[in-house]
């Protein structure tokens, strides 16, 4: 009888763990990466709307990152869009719709330096903080300068110093300069 | 999988839950121990182990252990016999269960019958090493085999976080050590510094660290050492046993719950066991503040199966190892800029709270092994073994951001994945030469596929092993002198495939030899001197040769080089051992280990840009090193039952190219407990005792300057340990209580990567109870 008792576990574990053997589970592996290529600011203002982009499309490592200059006129009222691309496949993603879904864990932060004013951001996330993808941008005099634009994850949007917590999605600094 | 976990914990419960009176029949003592041999000390196995008066009788396994059960008290003769050897009698009054190790002397006449087998030449021969097992490896278990170890002088860890913790054997870890689980050479994603040893600790009875290079034997790559983890040995009576644990932690609010099940059928030599542990446990706390999604959840089983007709073993286990762990928020950051807001800061944003939620960051990783092996003794002397084994790894990362624009289906995927999947055989020939010479001679392959899921950081890779060596041990009874030597010839092909969507196509070849010389001198009966020498290589790991991106959690951009040599390793110990009776035992190793072409890590002088801001980079290089150091252990006896048990480790390491310190090089540790015992009478084999010790850890100063922020300042820790043993009618309950961080101090480890964004946990209470139980 202890035999028995014995016996049918010790059974039912081998049989179990034989069927359980675990295999790889892909016919292939999957070798697309998930980042964003692209951080691309459209300008609208003075009766013009301009477009300048940071762009690295094989990711980390190999070629930098190709930023493209920022020419502005001066002493105008500009509204900045920003947004955020997949450039590294066909046809590339919007990985700003995502940044709008999860807006209370995004945020947009900017640093400008030079003759220039940071932009002010205009839209709220979904819980009434401050969120950044859009902002008001006024030129000064002429001059030059560089514009930080940091897309920050889960940054404690009640500190005080909110752009310097959390997780860096993408970040550029362009030249600007202003004519 | 959750029915299999059902059957097996109602066992255990049924098990458990049995009413006392069930045990407390009256023959139910049991006589268990080792058969050794006098003049060697290695074990005797197959030897026949008899009560005279009872004519109860066993055999030794083939680690000499044997077991009787089922005896009534009252006094005996054991009579233990083996071919070769003299008997040996010993008279014996049985009270309650016993372990009596029985010395056999060599037979003058016929001493060309010993029979060594696999097991003992696996041993670690000359080399220095040390073990684990017992109450020690009980009390340390629950927290992981890395934090395990750590009770062994020149063993230390070198931690992601609390929760993530590789060993390091004399400065060295990762790559250049090997884990054998149950003779299997663990094979999974050991090359991140964040991928901890994929076993449960709870397997094995006994952890054997051989310290130094040991390739030898156990194959190319082992220049830091290995680690050995040995099951307790098959039931050799017929019946059913087993044992079960529970643990309980008050910093994380853990639990552990493991049980073992074994049994033997009385008609057929069939043995087997299952064992499984669950572990549960929330975020950790330290002194000030909790460090969120620091829990940790896992679920491991295994089984075993031996069959020994006459003259064959036939051996196989099973066992699957799966764990979460989470990664504290906080360490996870974007860019060069975040680390150091991070670092500036020194703790984490908020203060926390409790949770046993797991969110991300998360690691997932699930590891199987399965194993055949066959044995055959050709002669009384000779065995003839094959073991064949398959290992499955999966290791899934999921970082703090989740994939962008996920579909629905693929929201919970992971943002990379690994999976590599590794064959092996092995064929061992166990033999004697002559008189005093015995040895082993064997040939291993290994065939390997590794497939990265989601991102480029490794290319997806094949490769093939095959290794022959030849060891050889020379003993003279009589004689102090013991010389050991091995040779061992290894080549390794690596197919490296796709890195992202990048196809690199090729081929690379490394093959070398390694050797390895020991002598055994014992000056007295109480000194003996052991020297070691040898040398040993590793092949470059694909990591080291293909790495391309920002690794995870670390904030490092890391570039693979594609022209990497092989690493070479010249290893040199002295040792100085010393016992005498109960007094006191010491041993104090020196070593002096020169590695060529040591593959390190070197910091670019300029960031690496990319579009998520400047990451700090570091290309994969390599330049000859020296690695020199002294591990102390004693153990003297100051007055009746207290004694003081002393640890130390030091070492040094340095680039000799460079001309600069060695980066990651545990600092001087120091430990010195108090340790009284007590109820050594009533409980022979497990004795009671309370232990306090403190641990000094200095600053290390021997640091490159181009780490992200300078080596912790040095700290004391106190912990605080007791165990005892008790009777609850016939059933023995052994109960300890230890805690850690006594003082609840707060202080950094340098070999912790998580130094840089919080302090260590703080004071940990731990309750602890085994069980074991037996039924005939």
């Amino acid at each position: 009888m202890k035999i028995n008792a014995l016996k049918l576990p010790l059974l039912a574990m081998l049989v179990l763990s034989l069927l359980g053997c675990e295999k790889d589970d892909d016919n292939g592996p999957d070798n697309e990466q998930e980042l964003i290529t692209t951080i691309a600011l459209k300008f609208t203002g003075g009766g013009q709307t301009v477009t300048f982009t940071a762009v690295d499309k094989d990711g980390d490592g190999g070629s930098a990152p190709v930023i493209q200059n920022i020419n502005l006129k001066a002493n105008t009222n500009y509204t900045l869009s920003i947004s955020f691309l997949d450039e590294s496949k066909s046809p590339s993603e919007d990985i700003t719709t995502e940044v709008k879904a999860e807006s209370n864990d995004h945020l947009v932060c900017y640093a400008a330096t030079g003759t220039m004013v940071s932009p002010i951001a205009s839209d709220k996330d979904a819980g009434g903080k401050t969120l950044g993808l859009e902002s008001a941008f006024k030129t000064g005099a002429a001059g030059a300068g560089t514009l930080k634009i940091t897309l920050k994850h889960e940054a404690d949007k009640s500190s005080a110093n909110a752009c310097g917590t959390g997780e860096t999605d993408a970040e550029a600094t362009f030249n600007v300069s202003v004519q | 999988m959750e029915k299999r976990w059902t059957s097996l914990f109602g066992m255990l419960w049924l098990v458990v839950g049995l009413p006392a009176q069930l045990l407390a029949q009256d023959c139910n003592l049991s006589l268990r121990g080792q058969v050794l041999n006098a003049d060697t000390g290695l074990p005797m196995p197959y030897a026949g182990v008899v009560i005279k008066e009872t004519q109860q009788g066993v055999q030794s396994d083939e680690h000499g252990h044997y077991q009787i059960e089922r005896i009534c008290p009252g006094e005996y003769t054991i009579v233990c016999s083996h071919l070769g050897c003299d008997h040996a009698e010993q008279k014996l009054t049985l009270q309650r269960n016993a372990v009596l190790d029985i010395a056999m002397k060599e037979n003058a006449v016929t001493l060309e019958n010993l029979v060594v087998t696999g097991s003992s030449n696996k041993k670690a021969g000359t080399q220095t090493s040390s073990e684990l097992s017992g109450v020690e490896l009980d009390a340390g278990r629950g927290m992981g085999l890395g934090e395990s170890l750590k009770r062994l002088s020149g063993v230390s860890t070198l931690n992601t976080g609390a929760t993530i913790s590789k060993p390091v054997i004399q400065g060295l870890h990762s790559n250049r050590i090997l884990i054998f689980n149950n003779g299997v050479r663990l094979e999974g994603q050991q090359w991140g510094n964040e991928h901890a040893p994929e076993v449960d600790p709870f397997t094995a009875e006994r952890i054997t660290v051989v310290k130094g290079a040991a390739s030898v034997r156990y194959g190319a790559d082992a220049l830091g050492g290995i680690i050995l983890l040995e099951p307790k040995p098959v039931r050799q009576t017929p019946g059913i046993g087993g044992e079960a644990h529970l643990q309980g932690y008050s910093n994380g609010r853990g639990g552990v719950a493991s049980g073992m099940l074994e049994g033997k059928l009385a008609k057929l030599p069939l043995s087997g066991r299952i064992q499984g542990t669950l572990k549960r446990a929330g975020n950790l706390q330290t002194p000030n503040y909790y460090l969120n999604n620091t829990g940790v959840s896992e679920s491991n089983f295994s089984w075993s199966g031996k069959f020994q007709p006459e003259h064959w073993v036939v051996e196989t286990f099973y066992s699957r190892f799966f764990t979460q762990l989470g990664i504290l928020r906080d360490s996870h950051i974007g860019n060069l800029t975040d680390l150091n807001n991070a670092i500036e800061r020194g703790r984490p944003l908020q203060d926390g709270a409790f949770s046993y939620d797991l969110g991300r960051p998360l690691q997932k990783a699930m590891h199987e092994t399965f194993r055949v092996k066959l044995a055959h003794a050709l002669s009384e002397t000779d065995k003839l073994s094959l073991q064949l084994s398959r290992q499955f790894n999966r290791r899934q990362e999921y970082d703090a951001h989740r994939r962008f624009n996920p579909l629905p289906e693929t929201l919970d995927d992971p943002n990379i994945e690994f999976e590599i999947t590794t064959w092996a055989a092995e064929l061992n020939w166990d033999h004697r030469l002559g008189r005093n010479w015995r040895g082993a001679l064997g040939s291993n392959a290994q065939k390997q596929i590794n497939t990265v899921d989601r991102g480029a950081l490794i290319p997806n890779f094949d490769n093939f092993d095959w290794g022959v060596y030849w060891t050889e041990r020379r003993f003279k009874q009589g004689s102090p002198w013991e010389y050991e030597f091995g040779l061992r010839y290894d080549l390794r092909h690596l197919h490296v495939a796709e890195q992202g969507t990048n196809n690199l196509d090729e081929d690379r070849n490394f093959q070398n030899w390694s050797a390895s010389l020991g002598v055994i001198y014992a000056l007295n009966e109480d000194w003996k001197l052991r020297f070691n020498t040898g040398s040993a290589w590793r092949s470059p790991l694909v990591n080291e040769l293909y790495s391309s991106g920002v690794h995870h959690g670390s904030a490092s951009y890391e570039q693979g080089n594609p022209d990497l040599k092989a690493e070479r390793g010249f290893n040199n110990s002295l040792t100085l051992e010393g016992s005498r009776n109960n007094h006191w035992t010491m041993a104090l190793t020196s070593y002096y280990n020169l590695i060529d072409n040591f593959i390190y890590l070197q910091p670019r002088s300029e960031a690496q840009l990319t579009i998520r801001g400047a990451f700090p980079a570091f290309d994969y290089n390599q330049a000859d090193a020296r690695i020199m150091g002294i591990d102390w252990t004693g153990d003297f006896t100051l007055h009746k039952t207290l004694h003081l048990e002393s640890k130390a480790s030091l070492l040094s390491g340095w680039n000799r190219e460079l001309e600069d310190y060695l980066i990651y090089m545990p600092p001087l540790r120091f430990e010195q407990g108090l340790k009284w015992g007590f109820n050594e009478k009533k409980q022979p084999d497990h004795p009671s005792f309370v232990r306090i010790s403190a641990l000094w850890v200095l600053q290390q100063k021997q640091a490159p300057v181009t780490d992200y922020a300078p080596p912790p300042a040095g700290f004391v820790r106190l912990d605080a340990e007791l165990f005892h043993t008790l009777m609850w009618g016939k059933q023995r309950l052994e109960v300890g209580i230890s805690v850690f961080n006594l003082l609840n101090t707060e202080y950094r480890e340098y070999l912790n990567r998580f130094r840089y964004f919080t302090v260590e946990p703080g004071r940990n209470l731990s309750l602890r109870l085994k069980v074991p139980f037996n039924f005939t």
